[in-house]
């Protein structure tokens, strides 16, 4: 009698773990843990936004709504034009620069040599360092006096005066773009060539018996069927670009007098610096929106592909 | 690959006479090429060893010295006596080792089980996973803030933990589900014949199957907790317990900085990285690429 209740229990335990449940729980922990940790700031940002929220009362929860002020007073803020103009210039630099060399250097290697492989992993390695350290280490090589870049240019006559590239506010924006194209171009590079090794070679061979041109080839076949790529690898680096904190952070924090200053930075410094919580989550809650509709036009994108 | 094609239709192939270089020549001057814009992409990790090993009176030599005049070690001997780099680095790696344990612990389960099951509500809980990704460490710093002194956890290293975590998870689900979709249902079909039940399927037959993506997605999860700046800035204010992105931010923050201890500074830390990165390359890349599009 026991041992069959035991052979009955061990056969609907070995049939419960066998079914969907366990497999239902493995997918529920991180999911949960992601609601809390990503889904509950969301929220909290934007309750925080429409609220007057200051250093005496951020430690309770009762705080006065005050409707779209915070939001109000961030458009009328004198640097929130310069800000909007500084966000779209880096971000639409960033993508065109990362994508246009990416893509170059991916296509030189498809192109047949030794160590071909090797050398395309090694550029990966810009992508490795953490943006903390890219920023400071680009902050060294473009200090105005013994930095290596303007070294570089003054031996090769390429500058008559000193060139301050962090403390001149028509050049810090560059300054940052530069570093900031370096650090994300490997990811695009990457990208670009698994799109580009998924192309079967027998097409260009078939183009190429009918007389297509290397330049004909790239514009009707290499470009069309890397289309899907093409558009996640842009919209994975604009998610990227708008993420940009650190490499900023360390070599400018945003200066001299806003003129490298983002979004995210100004959401940071509202909050941390300048204690003004309720415009900083206004900031965090505009951009939410625009990276989160970046990434659903991602997401649909990539799993259209993987449908088709 | 041409002898390939040309087998497959059976005729030879007819190629016009370019006026080009021959194969050989060709192949060589690319490598050239390639090695030169490389070489280029890559100076400034050679810059900052290099200057890590000057003195700072040739940091500051005119014009500057493309190799160290006299490679020295005094940099790495200031920067461990007195910048506490060996507490920094330490704090690094534990943040880093722990956020990897956690998130791969908790990414493994769910990344098969994704790999498995389909139904509509699986495909909006890979979304938000997808989504969950990309949102800003900036903007979430205050919210997490106020959840971690809620939980009493402000200044504690478990606050960081759990923050990057935020962070890597997602990122690990994405590249171990690719993973486990190439592990052919058939493996763990058999293993189930054999008297295996399905988490031991999973455990016994799946998972060493899929070790190299599982190597690849903690290399990539270490590397990005390692890295962590925004969370650890903003939820660990005892110096003791700061990471290394901390330590070096207090340091290049100042107007003027001492270059060949900060480079050195930053060669000491990123080391490990590196390292890691060229040991794994290989499987890196494919597990990147692989991850990403799919």
């Amino acid at each position: 009698m026991t041992l069959m209740t035991a052979h009955a229990g061990r056969r609907r335990w070995r049939r419960f773990i066998d079914g969907r449940v366990p497999l239902i729980v493995m997918i529920a922990v991180p999911v949960v843990y992601l609601a809390v940790f990503v889904g509950f700031p969301i929220v909290y940002n934007l309750v925080m936004s429409f609220q007057d929220v200051n250093l005496g009362n951020i430690a309770t929860w009762s705080r006065p709504f005050i409707g779209l002020d915070n939001y109000e007073r961030l458009v009328d803020d004198p640097i929130f034009p310069l800000v909007l103009r500084n966000s779209i210039i880096f971000l639409v630099a960033n993508v065109v620069l990362q994508f246009t060399l990416g893509l170059g250097l991916a296509l030189l290697f498809t192109l047949r040599f030794p160590a071909a492989a090797y050398l395309r992993g090694l550029v990966l390695a810009g992508w490795m360092l953490p943006p903390l350290v890219i920023g400071a280490l680009w902050k060294w090589m473009l200090a105005s006096e013994f930095g290596v870049v303007n070294e570089v240019m003054r031996h090769l006559g390429l500058m008559g005066e000193t060139v301050y590239w962090l403390s001149d506010p028509a050049l810090s924006l560059i300054a940052v773009t530069i570093a900031n194209v370096w650090f994300g171009l490997p990811f695009n590079m990457i990208l670009l060539s698994a799109g580009l090794a998924g192309i079967p070679k027998d097409i260009y061979e078939a183009a190429s018996l009918d007389g297509a041109r290397p330049l004909q080839s790239f514009r009707y076949i290499t470009l069309p069927l890397l289309k899907p790529t093409i558009f996640a690898v842009i919209a994975l680096s604009t998610i990227y670009t708008m993420r940009a904190f650190d490499l900023l952070w360390a070599m400018t924090r945003g200066g001299p007098v806003d003129s490298s200053n983002v979004f995210p930075l100004w959401s940071y410094i509202l909050s941390f610096q300048l204690f003004e919580f309720g415009p900083g989550a206004a900031v965090a809650t505009m951009m939410f929106v625009v990276v989160f509709a970046v990434a659903l036009v991602y997401v649909r994108s990539i799993r259209h592909e993987a449908q088709s | 690959m041409t002898t390939a094609s040309a087998s497959d239709v059976a005729l030879p192939v007819y190629r016009p006479r370019r006026r080009r270089l021959s194969g050989r020549t060709r192949r060589w001057l690319l490598l050239a090429f390639a090695v030169g814009l490389v070489g280029l992409y890559l100076f400034p990790v050679y810059w900052m060893y290099v200057s890590g090993f000057k003195l700072s009176g040739e940091i500051f030599a005119r014009p500057p010295s493309f190799f160290p005049r006299e490679p020295s070690l005094d940099s790495f001997r200031w920067i461990f006596e007195r910048e506490n780099m060996a507490r920094y680095i330490g704090n690094s790696l534990l943040i880093a080792t722990s956020t990897t344990a956690l998130s791969l612990c908790l990414a493994m389960g769910c990344a098969y089980a994704l790999s498995r099951l389909r139904s509509r509500w699986l495909d909006a809980a890979l979304l938000f996973i997808l989504v969950s990704q990309v949102l800003p460490p900036a903007l979430m710093a205050t919210p997490l803030f106020v959840i971690f002194r809620q939980l009493d956890l402000i200044n504690t290293q478990l606050a960081v933990i759990l923050a990057v975590t935020t962070k890597t998870l997602p990122f690990a689900i994405i590249i171990l589900r690719t993973t486990f979709l190439q592990v052919p249902r058939e493996l763990e079909d058999a293993a189930r014949v054999d008297g295996c039940s399905r988490l031991g399927a999973f455990f016994r037959v799946s998972l060493p199957v899929a070790r190299t993506g599982l190597l690849v997605a903690g290399a990539i999860c270490f590397m990005l907790a390692y890295g962590e700046f925004v969370y650890a800035v903003s939820l660990l204010s005892r110096n003791a317990l700061q990471p290394a992105t901390v330590g070096l931010y207090s340091f290049v923050g100042a107007e003027f900085a001492d270059w060949n201890n900060v480079m050195a500074f930053c060669a000491v830390f990123v080391t490990p990285v590196v390292v890691m990165f060229v040991l794994l390359q290989r499987h890196i890349v494919r597990g990147l690429t692989a991850g990403a599009i799919k």
